[in-house]
């Protein structure tokens, strides 16, 4: 052999190993997945669902985002805050991922059914939760369901999958959920438009979240024209289909949007539309310099009928947009 | 016995010339210079993960970032493109300026059986360059925060190293077809790269007629960026791009195959 053939082969060798590694990983994270992100575990989640929501509990709560903002209220997954208040569990330490779904028929501010996924100690939370006296636990076709003190919007309800899995939520949503999985069920893997949704999601992302149309119907069809005058001049916005969102938290904030419009020419104008916003934002920066690089790190463009929206925030930047803490008044002179 | 009177069957043909033109080609100080520039990014990484592991507070781009720009803006619209640009405009100007090509043509091969010899030397050399380097990035930047985030961007890996192929390819074919039309291909060459690439960041259909746009729209990678590219960066449909980029190679190709079989080579004297 030639000493150019051997530097080729060597070459290939290199890049066939590569491969194997990279198509083995894949292969073992798809292995623990069931479509996309999505866990096997919640396809026992209802069909009518309108959106799904992942978080990747560990990465968000290493992330520097938690640091800095944890302790804010509205900065933590309503589902999540709910059931740490509710059974005392520790996000950090016992819960490895959560998937939300939101269905029709929940009441305004419910968090929606909330599907836990980590380690966790049964027998405590059953009794923390039957000692204080904050909900009464009953069993659904094998599993203890504990149902939390009515609420002014209904009862809501905690069910013990196993000591890996809890799923929480509105009470008539948790036992059907059980009952789907007595059954051997897997009602979410029904809604073919929500999985076609969940497959393209970039798995390893630390939260995403996927909408249908039904989702997005309740969005608005138009908003306040940019700089408009007081006539109430307004810009239609083309309706989109499906929304796919993705994102990171560490070392920076990354966001990924994607929507599908009706056709190119709604997609065209949805980007236009957004475009003008960072425009308008770059238009700013006079006023408040960080706005400038704000808009920076925003990027639109569009691929047929589809708006691909992504942001990179790194966190210097988020604290310099958030508005500066008042100064402590001086206290009451007598 | 093989009929002397008459030159070599295409594919024996080419085979030899690919030898002859991969031993050289392999081992020369071009082949050395451009290892080196595209070999660069893997360099880069490793020094990433060395800074990375002694200073964990350094403020760092991400190493999914990092090498998002590297594929998207250092190779495919930088350096692949330079690479196609010095070896496949010199496949026939090097043995024009060298007088060798006297040897070649005078041998029982057809001429295009040289030119695709010459053409599939290019792209195992470039591509025994590229490729491994691609690989030796994703590994070491990806693995930066730990093995869990490697396998989500395997996909990507394998899409870019299709891309970096294509890129060599299809640049390749086109600067092969201005190394035989010619005789100083390379200032055309690089004003198509920095002039008549700038298109892709037009908007409207401008970006068709430019190679990077159809390439840049295969990869996933979208690093952020300023001023026109940022406004109207534009991805277009990626069934379409292969297409396109795989048609114009073969165009590219035909062209330069018929062009040098037919055209008469003056070596000075």
């Amino acid at each position: 052999m030639t000493r150019s053939r051997l530097a080729v082969l060597v070459s290939t060798i290199v890049v066939a190993l590569g491969v194997v590694a990279g198509l083995g990983a894949l292969w073992l994270n798809q292995a623990r997945a069931a479509v996309g992100p999505l866990p096997g575990e919640a396809l026992i989640l209802p069909a009518d669902a309108r959106f799904v929501m992942g978080f990747d509990v560990k990465r968000f709560t290493a992330s520097p985002f938690y640091a800095r903002f944890a302790s804010e209220r509205g900065m933590q997954p309503e589902a999540l805050r709910e059931l740490e208040e509710k059974t005392g569990l520790n996000p950090a330490r016992d819960i490895d991922q959560i998937v939300i779904v939101g269905t029709p028929g929940v009441p305004k501010g419910s968090p929606g059914l909330a599907m836990a996924l980590g380690r966790f100690d049964l027998y405590k939370i059953g009794r923390t939760l039957e000692t204080e006296g904050k909900a009464n636990g009953h069993n659904v076709d094998g599993v203890s369901v504990y149902t939390f003190k009515e609420e002014k919007d209904g009862s809501v309800a905690l069910a013990f999958l196993d000591e890996s899995a809890l799923l929480f939520g509105p009470r008539e949503k948790v036992e059907a959920a059980v009952s789907s999985r007595t059954r051997g069920e897997a009602p979410l893997k029904k809604n073919a438009t929500l999985m076609g949704l969940v497959e393209k999601v970039r798995p390893g992302s630390t939260f995403w979240m996927v909408g249908d149309q039904s989702l997005l119907a309740g969005m608005p069809t138009s908003i306040p024209a940019p700089g408009g005058s007081a006539d109430g001049a307004t810009v239609s916005l083309p309706a989109l289909k499906s929304l796919t969102v993705t994102g990171d938290l560490d070392p920076q904030v990354s966001l990924s949007i994607t929507g599908d419009a009706a056709d190119e020419l709604a997609a065209k104008n949805l980007a236009d539309v957004v475009r003008g916003f960072v425009a308008l934002m770059s238009l700013q920066a006079q006023q408040k310099p960080e706005l400038q690089r704000l808009a920076s790190a925003v990027t639109v463009a569009t691929e047929q009928n589809r708006v691909l929206v992504s942001a990179r925030v790194p966190y210097e930047l988020l604290d310099a947009l958030r508005p500066k803490a008042k100064p402590a008044e001086a206290a009451p002179t007598k | 016995m093989r009929d002397t009177s008459r030159p070599l069957p295409f594919a024996t043909g080419a085979r030899a010339v690919f030898d002859l033109s991969l031993e050289g080609m392999v081992w020369s100080r071009r082949t050395l210079l451009m290892g080196l520039l595209i070999g660069l990014p893997a360099l880069v990484a490793v020094g990433y993960r060395v800074v990375l592991a002694t200073q964990p507070r350094a403020e760092l781009l991400p190493p999914s970032d990092l090498y998002a720009v590297i594929v998207a803006v250092y190779w495919v619209r930088n350096v692949l493109p330079l690479a196609a640009l010095f070896f496949a405009t010199a496949l026939v100007a090097d043995e024009v300026e060298g007088k060798t090509l006297t040897y070649l043509v005078t041998r029982p091969l057809t001429r295009p059986s040289i030119f695709a010899g010459k053409f599939v030397a290019y792209v195992a050399t470039t591509i025994s360059l590229a490729l491994p380097a691609v690989v030796l990035t994703f590994f070491i930047l990806m693995s930066a925060r730990g093995v869990s985030f490697v396998s989500p961007a395997v996909p990507d890996l394998l899409r870019d190293l299709g891309v970096t192929a294509l890129a060599l390819v299809a640049y390749g074919a086109l600067f092969a077809l201005l190394g035989v039309l010619l005789k100083r291909p390379v200032i055309p060459g690089l004003l198509f790269l920095y002039g008549w690439e700038l298109l892709a960041n037009l908007p409207g259909y401008l970006p068709r007629v430019t190679l990077t746009a159809w390439l840049r729209s295969l990869i996933h990678h979208r690093p952020a960026e300023e001023g026109l590219a940022g406004l109207f960066q534009q991805v277009l449909p990626a069934g379409q791009s292969l297409a396109v980029l795989v048609g114009v190679s073969a165009v590219f190709l035909a062209a330069a195959a018929w062009i040098f079989s037919t055209r008469e080579y003056v070596l000075d004297q």
